[in-house]
C-alpha cells in the first residue's frame, strides 16, 4: 500500500514539475524568439537599406541603369531591386529594395529626380585663393565647393553643404566650426560641365530665341515684352515674348550680353562664346528682377536663369551705384560672379540678390578694410526657396540624379 | 494497536506535513517564477514594439510621398528636446504632410501601477487628443547630433542642426511579485539604445 502512495506521489510531483518547466520553457523560448525577431527585422532592414545603396550609386555612375538585383546574396539574406520610372516627361524614378533575411521582408523606396545647378545657393569650383567663410556670412541653401571649404568663425549653412575637398580650420574646431543646418558631407564630386551653355543652342533653334552674328545684345526685360538692340545709341525693338520664346530660352550666340529689367514668366538666357574671352560674358547694366517677388507674393511663378560661359558681373555704371536687384539664377561656367572694376569702382552699396550662384570661380564684387567696405558692393544674398523643386526652363543640369524622397 | 501505531500516524503526520509545505512552497515558488518570466517577456516585447515603432517613425523624419510638399527637409523636425520630438513626415505614405509628436508623461499619471517610475509614452499624429498605453516606459531620453556628429547640448533652438539621434529607452514592468525579499526598486528593466539613427530625408538635396 505505501510502495503505490509513494509512486503516486512521484507519479504527481513529476507530473507537476513537467508543466511547470514546459511552461517556463515556453516563455524563455517566446522571450528568445522576441529577440531573434527583431535581429531578423533588423537585418533584412539593412540588406533593403544595403540595396538601395547599391542602386543609387548604380544610378549615379550611370544614370541610365534601371537593371536593378534579383534574388542578390547579401549577408545571409537575399535582396531584390527594381527601378521604375515614375514620370517619363520629368524623369522620375524609384528604386524599390526589399531585403530579406530568414523569412522576414523589409522594403525601401527612393524616388530620385534629376538633379539641375540651379538648386544651388551657391556652387564653385575654385574659391578663387584663400578665401575664407566667416561668421558673418550665411548660406541659405544648398552649398557646394569642388574645392577646400575655409572657415572662419562659425559661418552659417542653411542647406544641404558638400564639398569636394575638406574643411579647412582658421583656428580650430572649436573657434571656427559651421552651423550645417542642413547637414554636411565630404567628398562629394560634382563637376561643372563644360559644355552646357553651347548645348542650349539647338534648344532655342528649336522653339525659342536666338540671336547671333552680333559683338553686343542690349536686352530690356518689361514683362511680356522684350526690346533688344545691338548698339548702345540704337532704338530699340520689341518683341512679345511669349510668341517669341516659347520654350523659355533666349540664346545670345558669340557675344556679350547686356541686359536690366523686369521679368514676367520663365525665361532662361543663354550667352556663348566660339572662344574669344570677352565674349559669352553678361553684364547686368541695371536691376534684373521678377514682376511678382515671391517673398511678397508666394505663389509667383517667374523664374530666371542668367547662363553664360564665361562671366557675368555687375556693370560699373550710373545705376549700379546704389545697390543692384537681381532676381535669378547665375551659372558662370568657365567665369564667375562678379563686379566690374571692383576695386576701383565708387562704393556701391548692397547687391540684393534673391536666388543662386554657380560658378566656375569665386570672384570679388569690391573690398573691404577695417573701416568697411572701400570699394563696391556688400552682399545681401537670399536663397529663392522655389529653387528646390523648381528651375528656370532648361538651366544645366548635374547629368545625375539627387535623392529626394526616402521611405523605409 | 499501540505505542507503534501512534508512531505511525505520527510519523505519517509529520511526512505529510512536510510534503504539504514543499507543494505549498513550490506552488509559491512556481507562481512567482511564472510572474516574473511572464513579466520580463511582456517587458522585452514591448520594449522590442516600441523600439519598433519609434524606429519606423523617426527614420520617416521630413519623408512625404509628394517630395514637393516637404521641399526643405531641414524644416522637418520642429521641436526637439531630452525626451520629445516632434517632426513632419508621412504617415500614411498618402502624400499629405502630417506631424507626429513623441513625448512623456509624468509619472504621477500611472500612480496607480506599483512600479513608481513608469510612465505614458505619447505618439500624437497631428492634432488627435493624447493617447497612449501603459508599457512600463521609465525612460525615453535622447542626444542629438550634428552634420560633424558632435553632440548639441540641450536646449536645442535650432532643430534644423539635427542630424543624427540616439535614442535610449528604458521599460520596466509594471508590477511586482513582491515578498519580504523583492522590493519595488529592484523591478528588472530592459533597455534598448539606438546609437545613431539617421532619418535619410534629413540629408537630401
Amino acid at each position: 500500500m505505501s510502495g503505490k502512495a509513494t509512486i503516486f506521489v512521484i507519479a504527481g510531483f513529476s507530473l507537476l514539475f513537467l508543466v511547470i518547466a514546459k511552461n517556463f520553457g515556453d516563455v524563455s523560448n517566446r522571450a528568445v524568439d522576441n529577440f531573434i525577431d527583431y535581429h531578423k527585422e533588423t537585418v533584412s532592414h539593412s540588406i533593403a537599406v544595403s540595396g538601395a545603396n547599391l542602386a543609387a550609386n548604380e544610378i549615379f555612375l550611370d544614370p541610365t541603369w534601371d537593371d536593378g538585383f534579383s534574388n542578390r546574396p547579401f549577408q545571409g539574406g537575399d535582396l531584390d531591386v527594381s527601378v521604375q520610372i515614375l514620370d517619363p516627361y520629368q524623369n522620375i524614378r524609384q528604386v524599390t529594395a526589399q531585403g530579406t533575411f530568414n523569412g522576414h521582408t523589409s522594403t525601401v523606396r527612393v524616388k530620385l529626380a534629376p538633379s539641375k545647378f540651379s538648386k544651388f545657393a551657391y556652387y564653385s569650383v575654385s574659391e578663387g585663393g584663400t578665401i575664407w567663410w566667416t561668421g558673418s556670412d550665411t548660406v541659405w541653401g544648398p552649398f557646394h565647393t569642388q574645392d577646400y571649404m575655409r572657415v572662419y568663425r562659425h559661418p552659417v549653412y542653411y542647406g544641404k553643404a558638400t564639398t569636394k575637398k575638406k574643411l579647412i580650420y582658421y583656428t580650430s574646431k572649436s573657434k571656427d566650426k559651421p552651423y550645417f543646418f542642413g547637414g554636411y558631407e565630404q567628398g562629394v564630386d560634382l563637376p561643372l560641365p563644360t559644355d552646357a551653355v553651347d548645348l542650349m543652342e539647338p534648344i532655342a533653334d528649336d522653339d525659342g530665341l536666338k540671336f547671333h552674328g552680333q559683338d553686343t545684345i542690349y536686352l530690356t526685360f518689361d514683362r511680356d515684352t522684350l526690346k533688344y538692340r545691338y548698339s548702345f545709341s540704337s532704338p530699340d525693338t520689341s518683341i512679345y515674348l511669349p510668341s517669341a520664346a516659347p520654350n523659355g530660352l533666349i540664346f545670345a550666340k558669340d557675344c556679350i550680353l547686356r541686359m536690366k529689367g523686369t521679368v514676367k514668366g520663365q525665361y532662361t538666357i543663354g550667352c556663348s562664346s566660339s572662344g574669344d574671352p570677352n565674349k559669352g560674358t553678361v553684364y547686368l547694366d541695371d536691376d534684373i528682377v521678377f514682376e511678382k517677388d515671391p517673398r511678397i507674393y508666394p505663389a509667383s511663378s517667374d523664374l530666371l536663369g542668367i547662363c553664360a560661359e564665361n562671366s557675368v558681373y555687375m556693370t560699373d555704371n550710373l545705376p549700379n551705384h546704389s545697390d543692384i536687384n537681381i532676381h535669378g539664377s547665375i551659372y558662370c561656367e568657365k567665369g564667375g560672379f562678379g563686379a566690374q572694376n571692383y576695386s576701383s569702382r565708387p562704393i556701391s552699396g548692397n547687391i540684393n540678390l534673391l536666388g543662386g550662384i554657380i560658378q566656375h570661380t569665386r570672384r570679388a564684387v569690391g573690398t573691404f578694410g577695417s573701416g568697411g567696405i572701400k570699394s563696391g558692393f556688400a552682399k545681401r544674398y537670399r536663397y529663392d526657396e522655389r529653387l528646390r523643386i523648381a528651375s528656370p526652363p532648361f538651366f544645366p543640369g548635374t547629368g545625375g540624379f539627387e535623392i529626394v524622397s526616402w521611405y523605409e | 494497536m499501540g505505542f507503534t501505531t501512534i508512531l505511525d500516524i505520527l510519523g505519517s503526520i509529520i511526512i505529510g506535513g512536510l510534503l504539504m509545505i514543499i507543494a505549498w512552497r513550490l506552488s509559491e515558488a512556481a507562481t512567482e517564477r511564472t510572474f516574473n518570466n511572464s513579466g520580463e517577456l511582456s517587458m522585452q516585447q514591448n520594449l522590442s514594439t516600441i523600439a519598433n515603432i519609434i524606429e519606423t517613425d523617426f527614420r520617416k523624419i521630413g519623408y512625404c510621398d509628394n517630395y514637393n510638399k516637404i521641399p526643405d527637409p531641414t524644416k522637418a523636425i520642429t521641436f526637439a528636446d531630452t525626451s520629445s520630438l516632434k517632426f513632419l513626415t508621412d504617415v500614411n505614405s498618402d502624400g499629405n504632410v502630417d506631424s507626429i509628436f513623441y513625448y512623456l508623461g509624468p509619472t504621477t499619471e500611472l500612480l496607480s501601477t506599483p512600479n513608481p517610475r513608469d510612465r505614458i509614452l505619447y505618439r500624437v499624429v497631428n492634432n488627435e487628443a493624447p493617447m497612449g498605453s501603459n508599457l512600463g516606459v521609465t525612460r525615453f531620453y535622447m542626444v542629438y547630433y550634428d552634420a560633424l556628429s558632435d553632440t548639441i547640448p540641450p536646449p536645442i533652438t535650432t532643430p534644423g542642426i539635427i542630424s543624427s539621434i540616439e535614442i535610449n529607452l528604458t521599460v520596466e514592468k509594471v508590477a511586482a511579485f513582491v515578498d519580504s525579499v523583492t522590493a519595488y526598486d529592484t523591478i528588472p528593466g530592459a533597455f534598448w539604445r539606438q546609437v545613431r539613427l539617421v532619418a535619410r530625408n534629413l540629408r537630401n538635396r
